[in-house]
């Protein structure tokens, strides 16, 4: 899965965002991998993360989950993701993982430099690295940059460029505050990778600059 | 999806959920899905609350409200009347829910959704070697979608360079013959959110696979997301950078990092 590589925004933005991910393999450490996600996800708790869920089950943005009900659900199954936005929880979060030596693959997106520096503080030198090289294609079939941002944050796409044009447009109507807007975009992604604290962050932004879009597409 | 008529009271709400814009308003005012571009994410169906009302006593309510020159402003997020149906899909339209509801485990990849665990599970299964380069080319996102014609247009495209289709990707499942890259006729027109095509390659090869990307994207009526990814060297280098930058391509500051903790450790022969 490409998931949250492909998320968009400025550097300064994309600091408050990182996917944390536990990840089986089929054949390896798939099964009896039910305790190992339960862990995780507990561990990932402690820490408070903005978002937290698998792809099977939903995210505790979504209105009938419960995250302990969730976490006791799980079984041996691809994996769990939660979300923060900051690196010095992260690092503790990873800490504590190398600590309870899940022996489940864990992976992190965000920005490289901030998560090799937490791999490194933590006494580990990362393994595998995947770069975004952006978009090809018919690229001027995409909207404005600003709408790239919210829709890349669900990895799977499931927040439409139509729910986001009307999201901004309730926040600008005062319809709908931006956390209550950021959560309603949250609710469409089923894995937990949908951070709504930088959707609210971009919706604040935009009201403070009177809800204007970059002239260019976001492909460009 | 479909809708139910009888129920529909025209609301609109599963218009901008629609992840593919691809619901509208009938000539009789109630919400009619295009059939030919649903890709069966059924996000509107999980995200929008049935709020049980029987449709007799919304279309009253507003009768009586317009008669005030009144609206009522529902909730974005509910269906008042439970209106969407997810059908029973058939073959192959069943292969859009597969590849575009991440809460269908793939049957091919034990997997939700339209991937593999790609490199986030190389640490133990080795996927990816040292000098060797991931190759991923998620067609329809974002946003946009992907008919599989588009997608066999690349893969017959990749198919003529020196690299490898991932076996267990779905999509390379729905390939005659992985050597071509010709994708069955019975799935061509068929549209999904996203379809990830994977392959490996060596670190060499990366500006050849760039430079047919850049012909091939000509073809599509899509957008493309592409990725590429590596084993980090053991001061945590990362090999591709150098060949991504030596085509005069732009690396993300962001992107995914494998931490190496999963057990047992994929150890190069």
């Amino acid at each position: 899965m490409t998931n949250t590589l492909h998320r968009q925004g400025t550097k300064e933005n994309l600091k408050g965002d990182y996917v944390i991910f536990a990840t089986t393999a089929v054949g390896i450490s798939r099964e009896g991998s039910a305790p190992k996600i339960q862990e995780f996800m507990r561990i990932c708790l402690k820490y408070n993360p903005v978002n937290i869920g698998d792809g099977k089950r939903g995210n505790i943005l979504q209105d009938d989950i419960e995250i302990q009900k969730l976490i006791a659900a799980q079984k041996d199954g691809p994996g769990a993701a939660a979300v923060f936005t900051d690196l010095a929880t992260l690092q503790k979060v990873v800490e504590e993982l190398i600590r309870a030596n899940l022996g489940i693959s864990i992976n992190i997106s965000g920005l490289l430099d901030g998560v090799q520096e937490c791999c490194r503080k933590a006494g580990l030198e990362r393994h595998s690295v995947e770069h975004s090289l952006g978009f090809f294609g018919a690229r001027d079939r995409l909207p404005e940059r600003e709408i790239l941002e919210f829709n890349t944050l669900c990895g799977h796409g499931l927040v439409s460029f139509n729910l986001i044009r009307k999201m901004i447009e309730y926040v600008k109507l005062r319809r709908l505050t931006p956390k209550e807007a950021a959560r309603i975009m949250g609710k469409c992604c089923e894995c937990g990778v949908f951070n709504p604290a930088r959707a609210e962050m971009l919706l604040e932004g935009m009201q403070k600059k009177g809800f204007l879009f970059a002239e260019k597409r976001g492909g460009e | 999806m479909e809708i139910d008529k009888e129920k529909c009271v025209g609301c609109g709400n599963c218009h901008a959920v629609c992840t593919m814009g691809v619901i509208s308003l009938d000539e009789d005012g109630k919400s009619v899905v295009n059939q030919d571009e649903c890709v069966e994410c059924s996000t509107c169906y999980r995200l929008l609350r049935n709020e049980g009302y029987q449709p007799w006593f919304v279309r009253a309510l507003r009768k009586v409200l317009a008669l005030f020159r009144l609206g009522y402003l529902a909730d974005v997020d509910v269906c008042p009347t439970g209106a969407l149906i997810p059908p029973e899909l058939k073959w192959p339209r069943s292969i859009r829910a597969t590849f575009s509801d991440p809460t269908i485990i793939h049957p091919g990849t034990g997997v939700g959704g339209r991937g593999t665990e790609e490199m986030k599970t190389n640490d133990v299964t080795g996927r990816l070697r040292q000098g060797e380069a991931g190759l991923v080319v998620e067609m329809g996102r974002p946003g946009i979608g992907a008919y599989f014609r588009d997608v066999e247009k690349v893969a017959l495209a990749l198919a003529r360079l020196p690299i490898q289709f991932e076996s267990e990707n779905p999509v390379t499942q729905l390939m005659e013959n992985p050597k071509t890259g010709k994708i069955k006729d019975e799935v061509l027109n068929e549209k999904v959110l996203s379809a990830i095509i994977e392959a490996k390659t060596t670190l060499n090869k990366i500006p050849e696979f760039l430079q047919a990307m850049e012909k091939v994207q000509k073809e599509v009526d899509t957008v493309i997301a592409l990725g590429v990814a590596s084993r980090c060297l053991p001061d945590g280098t990362i090999p591709h950078e150098e060949w991504v930058r030596k085509a005069g391509y732009t690396l993300s500051p962001n992107g995914k990092t494998n931490l190496g903790l999963g057990r047992p450790l994929f150890k190069e022969g």
